[in-house]
């Protein structure tokens, strides 16, 4: 019999559904029960989901397919040449990475981000931190099929891969910050880096640095046909638009690892769909925005483990150009943050569960999730100083300005038309919205060339603290794409670099956190990561911070097993 | 009759040389840069890997040279590889295309099956119950798209009786079962839509034959019901029938794009629908042209079914 999860075990108290007809029932008053009734906000006060499911106790049973219908497609599968989800959310299974991130059964709790080695055993830095040597983990072997059928892994191998990754693709700027490699044995991989990085390691275990095969690429010219690995893994089948088929490598070096023998990934385009095909039990995972649709999900599947996804920072912002006038002016940028009411956002657009929005994860500098007060006095809805502040910087009677954007989600709208018609009401700022499609939006985007204002991104593949803060917030950054341009925050992630120390990575890290919202750099927005629903035979497959368990954190799901 | 062949398929040629022109010019008017979106959410590639990549694939080139280089590619069935997969476009082509062709017949065959005799049956019983049935239905046809209609399937199956089609399509050949699990319910939402112009049709062309005299003398000579509908009336009206399906080809098409995307077949739309979204030239362009060209070619062919139908058509 499935383990129940956690939030099965709280709605048998009592549900909202309950609260309603008993408070209407006992006369509770009409005012209470239209609190109540009010979906969202009500519920997710009363009854959230836990965040975090603990691993099993039960021991793990062998065997099963795991199913999940995605939406993505992988472009190519080369991983030099694409960062895209539909490529990475299984090239983390088929290839390890030198380090990795804890898998849900080791971590302490959804924040847990220590470091552990894949296929390497034990790494340590120079005094300097130059130069990082890597001990590998012997005997580990490549995928038995063809051209590597199995031969064994040496340090040679990481060497050539990360090489390539610096000569051309989209890794390119990561690895250009090796200055040379040696392999003093089979089984050691010394990096020289051009500058102290204290913070190397983690970059080398971003889910996008995975170890691709020399022989594959010599004999195909490229990666975009075969993909041969080291990973739990081995890739069976890649139909576009159709299925991607993992099944399980018996040479896996973690022996009795994986446990489900095969894994199999749906392509599935229409979300209707997704849900019907979890309703019937053709997928095993489902993604959902908000909590309504946790609950339209499970009046058919009343047994479905939910999990609330972890909010550790905020992906997406209003992003000024704050390279010219008005914005380049700091009190336009506070009074504009000033006059956007966050927590009606919150409470709106994401039914009461969001987070206010911020940019760096909080994990990287205090232990607890920000509250809105917290984030400072530019951040808080002050409509009258705002329009004050404006007044002050010559721009009393309001601007005109645009603002472009791309609906990754439908909720992204209606924030979109929130800051504008706070803009409007509070400051007499008139924003022309343009919706353009993905490929229009990224392009305008990272070309970093618009004016105005535009709803900015940062990547969501990444974990680690040197890609949150000197990646995308360092004035020559290449990712810097909301055009931050301090010096101390270049002084300051360029530091945090050299800082080996934890607790004062933590001090910096704040520093640069407390820099950004001060100077009002980038203008986050409220988020909500929304919500997993799992059937209930899943175990081990809690999404972990910055890792959710169907798209670059997929790997995670390594150690997943089925109990049925 | 050879002669309208002839002339009909020279016409065809400039109609394909302006669809070329049109597709061509559209794609590049249209924002947005499939190199760019390539990319992902990285931002790793600089000013220079981009400008290595547009010259790999001649998009550094002058409009006109692409053009013309593109024209050359589509006429000696070479129309390149695809920007964002790398994959040749043949080979995506061949994969598509069956499941676009079996989702459209079998479309059709349901559309037809609907709308004939449910067309019929109005005629027949005109301004009685199974009339107004009928009507409900076409106009119900006509006005509900196939995306709400597609979605609420889908949604009620899963819901009602626990089952959707099978995700993850096989080919006929690789296990029929499973393949007529997948197709039955894509095939049925586009068939009813089809289905309502078509039955309206029928209903309006069958009301026209039974009053007509050929019918009134095949009443008068006794004939069964069945035999004066089906073989006298029925035969005579499927012509504007036939004309108004030929019409609808294009609509059905039209209709695959949408309900591949719901029902997760791998076919023509949703290849060109991602195309488009990541504005991938060559796939797009080969694709309407290749849509283009199947119109055209079936256009025709409804045009030359007239004769064969009725033995007084002739095309001089």
């Amino acid at each position: 019999m499935p383990t129940p999860g956690p939030r099965k075990t709280t709605r048998r108290s009592v549900t909202r559904r309950d609260f309603i007809k008993r408070a209407g029932w006992t006369g509770a008053g009409a005012t209470a029960l239209l609190v109540g009734a009010r979906p969202g906000r009500a519920a997710a006060a009363a009854e959230p989901y836990p965040d975090w499911i603990p691993a099993s106790t039960k021991s793990p049973k062998r065997g099963g397919v795991l199913q999940r219908a995605a939406p993505w497609d992988p472009p190519v599968i080369d991983p030099r040449l694409t960062q895209s989800i539909g490529t990475f959310q299984f090239v983390g299974l088929t290839s390890s990475r030198l380090i990795r991130y804890a898998f849900p059964e080791e971590a302490t709790g959804t924040n847990d981000l220590s470091l552990k080695g894949d296929l390497a055993e034990s790494w340590q830095s120079s005094r300097d931190f130059r130069t990082w040597t890597f001990k590998l983990r012997q005997g580990v072997k490549w995928h038995n099929i063809p051209p590597l059928n199995g031969r064994e892994l040496v340090a040679a191998d990481v060497k050539y891969c990360f090489e390539q990754y610096a000569k051309e693709g989209l890794q390119a700027f990561t690895f250009r910050e090796i200055e040379g490699m040696e392999t003093p044995d089979k089984y050691t991989l010394r990096v020289h880096l051009t500058t102290p990085n204290v913070l190397f390691p983690q970059n080398v275990a971003e889910s996008v640095t995975v170890i691709f095969s020399r022989e594959v690429l010599e004999e195909d010219g490229d990666l975009k046909k075969r993909l041969v690995g080291t990973g739990p893994y081995i890739l069976k089948e890649h139909t576009r638009k159709v299925r991607v088929v993992l099944t399980r490598n018996p040479d896996y070096y973690d022996k009795g690892r994986p446990y489900v023998d095969e894994i199999v990934i749906l392509s599935t385009p229409d979300a209707a769909t997704r849900l019907a095909a979890f309703r019937t039990g053709q997928s095993d995972i489902l993604p959902v925005n908000s909590l309504s649709e946790v609950e339209v999900a499970r009046k058919t599947n009343p047994n479905a483990i939910v999990q609330e996804y972890k909010n550790v920072l905020a992906p997406f912002g209003v992003a000024l150009a704050q390279d010219k006038p008005p914005f380049n002016d700091i009190r336009v940028r506070r009074a504009i943050s000033m006059a956007i009411d966050r927590q009606k956002q919150v409470d709106t657009v994401f039914e009461g569960h969001g987070i206010p929005g911020w940019g760096v994860p909080y994990m990287y500098y205090q232990d607890k999730a920000p509250t809105l007060k917290e984030l400072g006095p530019w951040w808080q809805y002050r409509p009258a100083e705002a329009k004050k502040l404006l007044t002050e910087a010559g721009h009393g009677n309001g601007f005109e300005t645009t603002l472009f954007y791309f609906e990754y989600w439908p909720q992204m709208t209606s924030q979109v038309q929130l800051v504008q018609q706070d803009l409007k009401k509070n400051l007499n700022i008139n924003i022309k919205i343009q919706k353009l499609d993905y490929t229009t939006y990224y392009g305008r985007y990272v070309e970093n060339k618009w004016d105005g204002m535009s709803w900015g991104f940062q990547s969501g593949h990444a974990i680690g603290l040197d890609e949150r803060t000197y990646m995308y917030m360092h004035s020559k950054s290449t990712k810097n794409f909301f055009r931050v341009n301090d010096p101390v925050i270049d002084e300051l992630t360029l530091k945090l670099r050299q800082t080996p120390d934890r607790n004062d990575q933590r001090a910096i890290t704040k520093k640069i956190v407390d820099r950004e919202l001060d100077q009002v750099l980038r203008i986050w927005m409220p988020y909500d990561g929304g919500y997993f629903l799992y059937q209930p035979h899943l175990r081990n497959m809690s999404a972990l911070a910055l890792r959710r368990t169907d798209g670059y954190g997929s790997p995670t799901t390594a150690r997943l097993w089925l109990d049925k | 009759m050879h002669r309208y062949v002839i002339r009909r398929l020279l016409l065809a040629f400039p109609v394909l040389a302006l669809s070329s022109l049109i597709v061509f010019g559209l794609m590049r008017v249209m924002p947005g840069d499939a190199l760019i979106a390539l990319m992902g959410e990285s931002g790793n590639v600089g000013e220079k890997e981009l400008a290595k990549l547009r010259k790999e694939l001649g998009l550094d080139k002058p409009y006109h040279e692409q053009y013309l280089l593109w024209l050359w590619q589509m006429v000696s069935l070479n129309p390149g590889d695809s920007i964002f997969t790398n994959e040749p476009i043949p080979v995506s082509l061949k994969k598509a295309i069956p499941v676009t062709l079996e989702l459209a017949a079998l479309a059709l065959i349901i559309g037809l099956v609907i709308a004939v005799p449910i067309g019929v049956l109005s005629a027949t019983r005109q301004d009685k119950p199974a009339d107004y049935v009928g009507r409900i239905v076409a106009v119900s046809g006509l006005s509900i798209p196939d995306f709400w209609l597609g979605t609420l399937v889908i949604t009620f199956a899963a819901i009602w009786v626990q089952w959707i089609p099978p995700i993850g399509y096989v080919s006929f050949w690789e296990s029929p079962s499973r393949n007529l699990q997948q197709f039955l319910l894509p095939a049925a939402v586009l068939g009813f839509r089809l289905s309502a112009a078509t039955m309206r049709m029928t209903r309006s062309t069958v009301l026209e034959a039974l009053r007509e005299d050929y019918v009134r003398t095949a009443w008068a000579k006794g004939l069964a019901g069945r035999i004066v509908v089906y073989k006298h009336a029925l035969k005579n009206a499927l012509i504007p029938v036939v004309t108004i399906i030929g019409g609808q080809l294009g609509v059905l098409l039209a209709g695959t794009f949408v309900v591949e995307q719901i029902f997760a077949l791998p076919g023509m739309g949703r290849l060109t629908v991602e195309a488009i979204l990541y504005r991938d030239y060559p796939v797009v362009q080969t694709n309407v042209m290749l849509v283009a060209a199947t119109l055209v070619t079936l256009n025709l062919l409804v045009d030359l079914t007239y004769a064969w139908l009725d033995p007084r058509i002739r095309y001089q």
